[in-house]
């Protein structure tokens, strides 16, 4: 059998840099064996056992509980990994594929980037220092403070990595910042060919110069990036998960340029920053120059005890009456989604959570000013912008909200240039460290930015 | 413990009663459990499809197609909700084996409820050659196992390949039958299988094992939709 060579340029661009599954690649088996045979593929074990631990080397899950075994009559069991089996199962007889064959090429862009919009000197900063970053092949951490403009630095990193041939992978937790942003990049940068992925997204990787995608689907790559922006370093999956870290690097190239942003940095990432082993640029200002709003702490008697017989305390019904009078919009933040459920029937404001069936709708309605107020989860607390809103957060010593989430719910209000202050309170019965923290957080970033005038 | 559904830990509370009964293994924590949705009646009192009627319009359609009809009951335990298609989805088409662990108490429960008097011959329902390579392990035999720890797996092969679930309903319940037998099948049996939709699947075997003299077919199912 004779290949044209076009079709193993077209296999090169839609394999290289993946670890795939043999039902990911999409092959018919004569296809499959003629690449076996040729070494243009070769499989890599998908699951590692070294003394009764086993390892998924797609996702670098090692937890005993997240595998599982197939019995068989005449050979040993199957291993296999439950963690990431959504994306199809990898076990000790299914390898992962990885191409050995020629490298794809792609198209030089010169000039990719069509955006005319003005960088605040301390933008300017960061924007120059990524660029370094990549020159050099080095780390760097943006501690930017939420609504700085994260977006608008990459910016002029993104286009010199891309004008210098490179390949541009945008890593953040959530489908819906990755929904977001994609339509952003591809108006601002129209020449370049770019893949946004998700779980559920129909648009292929084809060895794209700019891939936007949620962590997890990093899984499925390997030595495939000259530089990843990993975006909300601090956020859930990432955070939480001790693999998904190991995934970034692996789907990073071994020289190559690595970016984290964040408004709110966990311990290791403080210690790092204080021990000077990741450099850093701090941005303690938004774009629009103006403060960041600081908390305001209201201390409720039995708060507790009062939603639990739901009642909810006049100190609250003021605030939400005050805030209807001005005609503000607002977003009540609750701990948990039963106390969300019972605020919404009882105040006759509408809720979403993670599982809402119209979370989506509800969202959109609120962005477009059709919706007065908004009852939410944490899952509104980050990457989400809507113009000129207050913030309140009901029951703040509570233990879902720690110091990020405080800091970040904080961070929705007062986010555009026409209206950039906003009212934020923290309803609460005993105040936490957490809270505390929170407000000193936006004290001194405040500060930092006087001094920098 | 932990779940295996949504992989979440299960912490129960040691009372008394562990002091004088073996602790007995959890595969589903509540939450999932209850998502589920059991089989309720009035359903038809051959399929179990949730009907009015006492033989469904599918039951009696069957009756015309086949003059006699091979299935003498069909037995299933839940209905096919979209938490249940979610789980059925990771168990046969992502290959999640150890799902299966979630079901075993109920099939034995339901087992013993129905069918515990009858000398029945556990039969799963077999999968080709093919599709048993790709998946790893066969579903209804993975199901069946949770009854007696030998089904009878040699009686009855499945010659064809091409999925069920891509097919249309008049497809279906027109497609020639895949299934043989490779030995004479025993008097009684009781066929496994994970889900029953149109019944075509399980009514080919029934009719294949009745030609190769057997006297009565019974069925037991995870899910009737």
């Amino acid at each position: 059998m004779n290949n044209p060579p076009p079709l193993i340029e077209e296999l090169a661009r839609r394999f290289t840099g993946k670890l795939l599954l043999k039902h990911e690649l999409n092959v018919t088996q004569r296809l499959f064996d003629y690449l076996t045979k040729h070494h243009l593929i070769e499989p890599l074990p998908g699951i590692n056992q070294t003394f009764h631990i086993n390892t998924c080397l797609r996702c670098m899950n090692r937890k005993p509980h997240l595998f599982g075994k197939i019995p068989s009559n005449s050979t040993s069991p199957t291993i296999y990994c439950k963690n990431c089996i959504q994306m199809g199962r990898v076990s000790t007889r299914e390898p992962l594929y990885i191409w050995k064959g020629p490298q794809p090429k792609r198209p030089v862009v010169d000039q990719p980037l069509q955006w005319h919009g003005e960088l605040t000197p301390l933008q300017e900063k960061a924007s120059d220092q990524m660029v370094e970053a990549i020159a050099s092949q080095s780390q760097l951490l943006i501690y930017a403070v939420c609504g700085a403009g994260k977006t608008e630095m990459l910016y002029k990193g993104i286009a010199h990595a891309i004008s210098q041939n490179k390949r541009v992978c945008i890593a953040t937790p959530r489908a819906d910042v990755v929904k977001e942003l994609a339509p952003r990049l591809r108006r601002d940068f129209p020449a370049i060919d770019a893949a946004a992925l998700y779980g559920g997204s129909t648009e292929k990787d084809f060895n794209a110069h700019l891939v936007i995608a949620t962590t997890h689907q990093l899984l499925r790559y390997q030595h495939s990036f000259d530089v990843t922006i990993v975006d909300e370093v601090d956020a859930f999956p990432y955070h939480h998960d001790r693999s998904l870290p190991k995934v970034v690097k692996r789907a990073t190239k071994p020289n190559s340029t690595l970016i984290f942003l964040t408004a709110t940095p966990r311990l290791d990432m403080k210690l790092r920053i204080a021990t000077k082993q990741i450099p850093t640029v701090s941005i303690p200002v938004r774009y629009h120059g103006h403060p960041l709003p600081i908390p305001t702490f209201k201390s409720i008697f039995r708060l507790q005890k009062q939603l639990e017989q739901l009642q909810i305390p006049q100190v609250i019904t003021k605030w939400i009456n005050e805030r209807e009078q001005s005609q503000r919009r607002f977003l009540l933040f609750a701990p948990t989604i039963t106390l969300a459920e019972e605020l919404s029937k009882k105040l006759k404001i509408p809720y979403v959570h993670a599982d809402s069936p119209d979370r989506n709708y509800l969202i959109q309605q609120f962005r477009a000013r059709n919706i007065k107020a908004l009852i939410t989860t944490t899952i509104l607390e980050r990457g989400v912008t809507f113009p000129s809103i207050d913030v309140a957060i009901i029951q703040a010593d509570h233990q879902v909200f720690d110091e990020a989430a405080l800091i970040q719910i904080a961070g929705r209000a007062g986010r555009s240039a026409h209206d950039p202050t906003g009212d934020v309170t923290f309803f609460y019965e005993l105040k936490s460290n957490a809270m505390v923290r929170a407000r000193q957080y936006t004290i001194n970033k405040n500060s930092e930015a006087e001094r920098l005038k | 413990m932990y779940c295996h559904i949504c992989f979440k830990s299960m912490q129960e509370e040691t009372t008394w009663k562990d002091l004088l009964t073996p602790k007995l293994f959890e595969y589903i924590c509540t939450e999932c459990e209850d998502q589920f949705e059991r089989n309720s009646s009035p359903t038809c009192q051959k399929c179990m499809k949730r009907s009015e009627a006492s033989i469904c319009h599918d039951c009696k359609l069957w009756q015309q197609i086949l003059t006699t009809d091979p299935l003498e009951q069909n037995i299933s335990i839940y209905t096919y909700n979209d938490f249940m298609k979610d789980a059925i989805a990771r168990f046969k088409y992502r290959g999640d084996y150890e799902i299966q662990m979630v079901w075993r108490k109920i099939i034995l429960e339901t087992f013993k409820k129905y069918f515990i008097h009858d000398k029945l011959t556990i039969m799963p329902i077999p999968l080709s050659e093919e599709r048993h390579q790709e998946r790893g392990f066969n579903q209804a035999e993975a199901l069946a196992t949770s009854i007696t720890y030998e089904p009878d797996t040699k009686t009855l092969i499945r010659i064809d390949s091409g999925k069920q679930s891509k097919k249309s309903r008049y497809e279906r319940m027109h497609s020639a039958n895949p299934f043989q037998t490779t030995q004479p099948p025993p008097k009684h049996i009781l066929l496994i299988d994970d889900i029953f939709t149109t019944g075509t699947t399980i009514r080919q075997c029934a009719q294949t094992l009745k030609q190769a003299g057997a006297q009565s077919i019974k069925s037991l199912t995870l899910i009737r939709s």
